[in-house]
Formats: C-alpha cells, structure tokens, sequence
C-alpha cells in the first residue's frame, strides 16, 4: 500500500475558472480518507487529478515519494470505482475483473485464482458468466469494486460509489466497503456528498468548500470541534441550529444574551470569548443538545420559549422545529414527548455542548 | 371505447400511418412486383406488347457471361471499397472526436464529398485524373503521374474506387462519429486505469462498444457500392475496355441500349437478390455482437 502527498496542488481551468486552490494533504499508508463537501466543491476534480485523468495545473502530487504530476493513470498503479460503476457492457463478470490483469500479461491461472477470490470475498461467485445488463445495481457496484480488488492497487480511489443505489443498498454496501478496508488494509480516497457515508466510513475527513479545504480531521473531531461556520453546518444531520448573540463580560463571566434570555458560558469556553465584550457572535448548537426545559432549568430562567412549528417522528426519536429571533431551530428528543404542533414549550441549552463563532470570519471562538 | 379491438388499431394506423402507407406502395411496392413481372416477359421497353415468355430471361441471366463478369468486378470493386470507406471513416471518425481544434469545422467538411451529386463528382474527378494529375506529373517529372490512370484497366478501377471512398467517407465518418460519442467518457476513463493504452483503449473497449455503428455502415456501404452506377457512368464509362463496367450499368445498358427490357430487369432482379442476400447475411451477423448496455 502507499503514502500519498499532495502539496499546494492546484487546478486551473482553460478558461481561468480556479477549481481546486492550494490542495495540501498527507495520506497515510492504509487510512480511509474521505473527501466530502458540497457540489460544486471540487471533490471529484481532485479525486480525477489523484487518479491521472485530469491534468495537476500547479503544486506536486506523491505516490510513495515518486511525483506522479506527468504519469499517465495506467502506471500510477490505482484502481477506481466509479460513480456509475463503469463495467464494461460487453465483457462478462468475470472478464470485467480480470481485464486489467490480462493487460498486465499475468499468467492465466494467476488471474483465475485472483478474480475468484475477489469474487468470493463480494459474492459474486454465482454471477461470473453474466453480463453487466444482467446485473442488479447492487451487484453491478460489487463487480466494480471487485476490479479494483483483482488488482491489488496502492491506493483505491472511489467516486461517490453508492450514490445510484437505494437506501437500503446503500447502507448494507456501506458495511460491506468497510469490511473490505478492513481486510485488505487497504489505502482508499472516497468521495461522497453523503455525510453519514463520511462519518461511518472515514478515518479521516476533508471537508472541502469551493476548492478549498475546510479542515481535515477525524470524524468524531469534525463533529465536535468543527474549525469554522461552514464545517459546523454542512457535517451533522439534522443541521446545527444557528443564532445571533450578543456577547457580555463581567469579570470572569461571561453570558451570551439571545433576545431577552441570557445564557451564562461555562468557564472553560469563556476565556476565547473575552474578547469580545458588546459584539453579537453566532451561537451554534447541536439539535441533540437542545431539550425540553427540566424544572431546574426553568428556575434558572435559562430557557427559551417557542411554539412547536413542526414535528417529525423518524421512530425512536422526534424532531420538533420551532423559531427563535426569526431563526429555524430543531430540537431532537426522545418519541416519548408529549408535545405536539402548536404547543408553546420551554426549551433549554447545554451550555456545555455550545460552539461559537466569529460573525465576520466565521472562525470558530470556542467549541 | 375499447381500444384493443382491431377496428380501432386499423383506424388509428391509417390515421397517423395511412397517407405513407399508400405513397410506399404506390411508388415502392407496385413498381416493384411490376418489375418481376416483366422479368417474365420479352418486353423492349418501347412498345405495347410484352410477350410473356417465362423463366426463358433469367435463363438468358444465368447464361450472360457479360453479366457474370461485370458482378464478379462489382464484388471485388465492393471489397476493397467497403474496406477503404470504413477505415478512412473510422479514422476520420476518431480525429474528429479526439478533441483536435476545429473539429466541428472538420466534420462539416469531411462530410461535403457527399453532398455532390455522383454525376458531377465523376467529372471533377475525370478532370483530377486526366488533367490535373497529368500536368503535375509531367511538369514534376513523377513517373506514374505522367499517364491518365484512367487510361488503363487496373488504373480506372482503381480511380473509381478512390472517388467511391472520397464520396462514401465523410458520410460514414458521421454515423462512427456518433458511435465513438455513444461510448461512456466513464468506461473509457475506466479503461485507462485499467491499464489500456490509447490502441488498446480503441481496441478493446471502443470498437466492440460501436458494433451497431459498423453494423450500419457496413451495411451502407455494401448495398451502394453493390448498386453504383453514376459515378461509374461518369467517370469511366465502364472504359477502358468494358474493364470497369459494373453490374447496375450492365443491367442499365441490356434494357435501354439494347433494348432487352425483360433481361435487363432479370439481372436487375439478380443483383437485388445477391444485394439482399449478403446486406441481410451482415446485419444479422453484426446484430448478434451488438451490446446492450
């Protein structure tokens, strides 16, 4: 398997347009990277420059310490799953996966006893004589993982391979490309718009937004310590509730003032926010860490009243929606409550559990 | 209402299908069966009477060495035709979508040869050979330019298929044209990860996907050259020596300049069934390699 190193690398379009801006990434020898952001943002353009089919306009990319920039992809030794899996119609199961293998001139019976051992780790055992027009989805997306299995590549790049499948398929291939980087150890740059697909399945993450990394980390990191106001939106689901507030400092305390409620910020999140005593800051919270207000928070007066706009039961769980200062909020709480639309309620705030940004840089102050 | 009945579908079919239906028949179908009927006869194509005379035409068919001769010169004008069109247009075809600057520009023009009428192409072409090509040859001092190539049997067959593959190339180049565009950028992109060159990536991946497109242009290809006549008549005139007559001028020439109507029209309908025949035989062929996606 590989290290991979991408350093200041750029991509520059024949008619100017600036698609990827100084792209700098180390990949560690079997790690599970994830490139997720949303359309536009230049994921796939950087997966195709790592792949060779799309030229490096600016900056070096490393294949163990060999600059692949001017390699063609057949010699950069990668296998890749498409979006659309990319099977060739005319040739069998069988042929599919063995085809780059016969290219390579592999002896025959090394190709047989290589194409039936991916075959078997996807089983795909019954299906080797059919034709891709013969195949479901789920089993074309197998075939094309198992082309890049026979291979035995550095690295496997995927773009966004599960995206044509039903939710159901998605969730079972999930589990199954998992066990796969489990078991081959494989290094593997996944492209996916899916968050919950990034989250499962990364050891790291770059989330990336208008061509430019947003910050690159493990899930659990991005989740709770996302670095600015895009990360902080665009990973979790259902997305973190934002709102203006404005921020007082008295001493060593510091409250965060929304509308006529007043919030007092734990002590190891008021340091970075001394700094901005009278500036309004964005307040970011999770929905799981806004709840039905408890007797002692109301005692406390740290609640926020608001009347349940909607309600959406998913089964163990119900999220209610409601307006604070103008503002959509989502509140994520167990089926058993008892509210229902219409309802005027009292939520509270895990202080502990707040993220808050710049209004300006949008950089996060304190997570 | 019932729309499975089968008043219904045969009103619906005239409806939309009726007025095509009745213009087919009357100017494809009737002409058609009318021409086998002559067949039958000792008609000259002149008079009034058309004795019928049985199989005695196609007796007459099978015992013309002429005709024989000028099929036999047909197939092999055909087989290296059919060859040199479909390469030079899968050539064509492939420069044209490989992203070269104007490639637009290229394709409009590749694709004008066809739109000359075969008649004056032969007399641009009589000019080329006779002319242009001399002059440069003698001015030049190049040996095999010096002498018309018209001038000689070898050399007129060889002119004719030269103009042919001009004609028939930028036509076929369009239908590969859109058989390179029907492959998937993916599969192609897929290819070259696998480890294709860019002959292999054509090879293996390419051609095997366009099979309908050379399906077609095989097909194409066989029943014109089967069937050419103009550019023939213009061209060489069958010259020198009877060398280049072709089967359809053959025929022409039986039913108008001899006046052997009922013959001509037997061997006419000879070639047709050797046309269908070998047009028939290559798409069923070409169609059971042809890939579903």
């Amino acid at each position: 398997m590989a290290n991979l190193v991408l350093k200041d690398v750029q991509k520059i379009y024949p008619n100017g347009f600036h698609a990827v801006h100084d792209f700098n990434l180390e990949i560690k020898d079997k790690e599970f990277i994830i490139f997720v952001g949303p359309s536009g943002c230049a994921k796939s353009t950087t997966l195709r420059m790592i792949a060779g089919l799309e030229s490096i306009s600016g900056g070096e990319f490393y294949i163990d310490g060999v600059l692949m920039n001017n390699i063609e992809p057949k010699d950069r030794d990668i296998a890749m799953v498409f979006q659309n899996y990319a099977l060739y119609p005319h040739m069998t199961v069988y042929d599919n996966m063995a085809f780059s293998l016969k290219l390579r001139k592999v002896p025959k019976d090394e190709i047989d006893k290589k194409v039936r051992e991916a075959a078997a780790i996807l089983d795909l055992d019954q299906l080797l004589e059919r034709k891709p027009s013969q195949l479901s989805g789920g089993q074309r997306q197998r075939v094309a993982m198992g082309r890049a299995i026979v291979r035995n590549p550095k690295v496997f790049l995927m773009d966004e391979p599960l995206s044509n499948l039903d939710a159901k398929l998605r969730v079972q291939m999930r589990v199954e490309i998992s066990k796969i980087h489990q078991k081959l150890g494989a290094t593997i740059i996944y492209v996916t718009h899916d968050q919950t697909e990034a989250m499962t399945l990364g050891t790291r993450i770059v989330v990336m937004k208008s061509g430019y990394i947003q910050q690159v980390d493990t899930p659990k990191n991005l989740y709770n310590k996302p670095c600015n106001l895009f990360v902080a939106g665009f990973i979790g689901s259902p997305q973190m509730n934002f709102f203006d507030a404005v921020c007082h400092v008295a001493g060593d305390k510091v409250t965060l003032q929304i509308g006529k409620s007043v919030f007092p910020v734990p002590a190891d999140k008021a340091a970075a926010l001394k700094a901005y005593d009278g500036k309004t800051v964005v307040l970011g919270i999770r929905p799981e860490d806004v709840s039905e207000a408890t007797a002692d928070d109301i005692a406390h007066g740290q609640t926020i009243s608001a009347e349940v706009k909607f309600y959406e039961l998913l089964g163990a769980e119900v999220y209610l929606y409601f307006d604070l200062e103008g503002t959509r909020m989502t509140c994520r709480t167990p089926s058993s409550t008892e509210l229902q639309i219409g309802d005027i309620a009292k939520f509270a705030l895990d202080m502990n559990k707040i993220h808050v940004f710049d209004k300006e840089t949008e950089l996060t102050i304190t997570n | 209402m019932n729309t499975n009945t089968m008043s219904y579908k045969t009103k619906q079919f005239l409806m939309f299908a009726g007025v095509t239906t009745a213009v087919f028949v009357a100017v494809v179908i009737i002409p058609f069966i009318y021409g086998i009927y002559l067949t039958l006869t000792s008609w000259d194509g002149v008079s009034l009477s058309k004795p019928f005379v049985g199989f005695e035409n196609y007796t007459s068919a099978f015992a013309d060495a002429a005709f024989w001769s000028a099929l036999g010169r047909t197939f092999i004008y055909t087989f290296i035709a059919v060859i040199l069109v479909n390469v030079v247009a899968f050539i064509l075809a492939f420069l044209v979508t490989s992203g070269v600057k104007g490639q637009n520009f290229f394709r409009a023009g590749f694709f004008v040869p066809n739109l000359i009428g075969g008649i004056v192409l032969g007399y641009v072409w009589k000019f080329i050979f006779n002319r242009a090509f001399v002059a440069i040859g003698t001015s030049l001092s190049v040996g095999f330019l010096s002498n018309s190539w018209l001038a000689t049997t070898k050399g007129a067959m060889l002119c004719l298929i030269i103009v042919s593959v001009w004609q028939y190339a930028g036509y076929m180049m369009l239908i590969y044209v859109a058989g390179f565009m029907s492959v998937s950028n993916d599969v192609i992109e897929a290819a070259k990860i696998d480890g294709c060159t860019n002959m292999q990536t054509i090879t293996h991946i390419s051609v095997p996907l366009m099979v309908s497109s050379f399906v077609q242009c095989l097909f194409l290809t066989l029943t014109r050259c089967f069937m050419v006549y103009d550019v023939n008549l213009s061209l060489t005139k069958g010259e020198p020596f009877n060398s280049t007559v072709m089967a359809a001028m053959h025929v022409y020439n039986q039913a108008f300049t001899y006046k052997k109507f009922g013959l001509g029209q037997a061997e006419a309908f000879i070639l047709f069934v050797v046309c269908a025949v070998v047009g028939v035989l290559q798409v069923y062929v070409g169609k059971k390699a042809e890939v579903s996606a």
